[in-house]
């Protein structure tokens, strides 16, 4: 059963970073890639945003999402914004190596830390 | 979704379906598959890599071959022992080359959206064939059983 889009992805302020996490389902599929799309494009309209999307719960993962994150990497980068990777279980990290995306986005284990790595840079 | 009934071939029987080319029948269409490997006891690596694959190329053949036309329909064969899972999933579109797909893990295409789910499929699985001019994908994962179980 289809949920709404705010099931899909939630999106919250965290010190002035904002961090998406995803719901409704332990797997990433149509409906969820393109709300996941939207949500992510639409903070790439806000220049300078700092974005965490964590993968907490998420199970499995597919091309297309992969290729939605690649575009809002690409977006956010153009609005001088930036987009870090959190909580990605084993099995789907190892997805990012075969695609050798672990080298193209910075990834955290936890979301907590990638926030702070933000708000560290910062202060810096 | 249509199914078509299962064949016997060898010792395992082949279960085939006629599906729409509709997304939303996918994961009721992996579920089924996952439970054949599931009651064989395949463990949480085998069934992840089985359903990334079965994803990866049903959207395929329903985006990619069919381009989403709704008169257009995936076949899809499986069959599940318990040393081997075979899956052949065909579509009705003009069908496409494989060897010209580029490497998406190229640096020079890293970026671009194509390819990645074809590479994804041959990772996963331990043979990824194709036949009728690329619009059927045949897919095979051999059961490793865990080192010391």
């Amino acid at each position: 059963m289809a949920g709404t889009e705010d099931d899909i992805v939630r999106v919250m302020d965290r010190g002035g970073v904002t961090l998406v996490r995803l719901g409704l389902d332990s797997i990433l599929r149509e409906a969820e890639v393109e709300a996941l799309g939207r949500a992510l494009a639409a903070l790439a309209e806000v220049p300078g945003q700092r974005v965490v999307l964590s993968f907490l719960g998420v199970e499995q993962l597919t091309s297309r999402v992969l290729g939605q994150l690649i575009y809002a990497r690409k977006c956010l980068e153009e609005t001088g914004g930036e987009l870090r990777l959190a909580d990605i279980d084993p099995r789907l990290y190892e997805v990012f190596v075969i695609a050798r995306l672990d080298r193209f986005f910075r990834i955290f284990e936890r979301e907590d830390e990638a926030i702070a790595s933000f708000h560290k840079e910062a202060e810096a | 979704m249509k199914a078509r009934g299962s064949r016997a071939e060898g010792r395992s029987a082949w279960t085939e379906k006629v599906l729409p080319t509709r997304l939303d029948v996918i994961r009721e269409t992996e579920r089924e598959v996952l439970g054949r490997l599931e009651a064989l006891g395949y463990d949480e690596d085998h069934r992840f890599a089985v359903r990334l694959a079965v994803e990866e190329a049903l959207v395929n053949a329903m985006r990619h071959g069919n381009r989403m036309d709704p008169l257009c329909q995936v076949r899809l064969a499986y069959r599940v022992s318990p040393e081997r899972v075979e899956i052949r999933i065909t579509d009705e579109g003009n069908g496409f080359d494989p060897a010209s797909v580029p490497d998406p893990t190229a640096d020079e295409n890293l970026c671009k959206p194509c390819g990645r789910g074809i590479m994804l499929m041959r990772s996963y699985m331990d043979e990824v064939s194709y036949a009728s001019s690329g619009r059927e994908v045949h897919l095979v994962k051999y059961r490793r059983h865990a080192a010391g179980a």
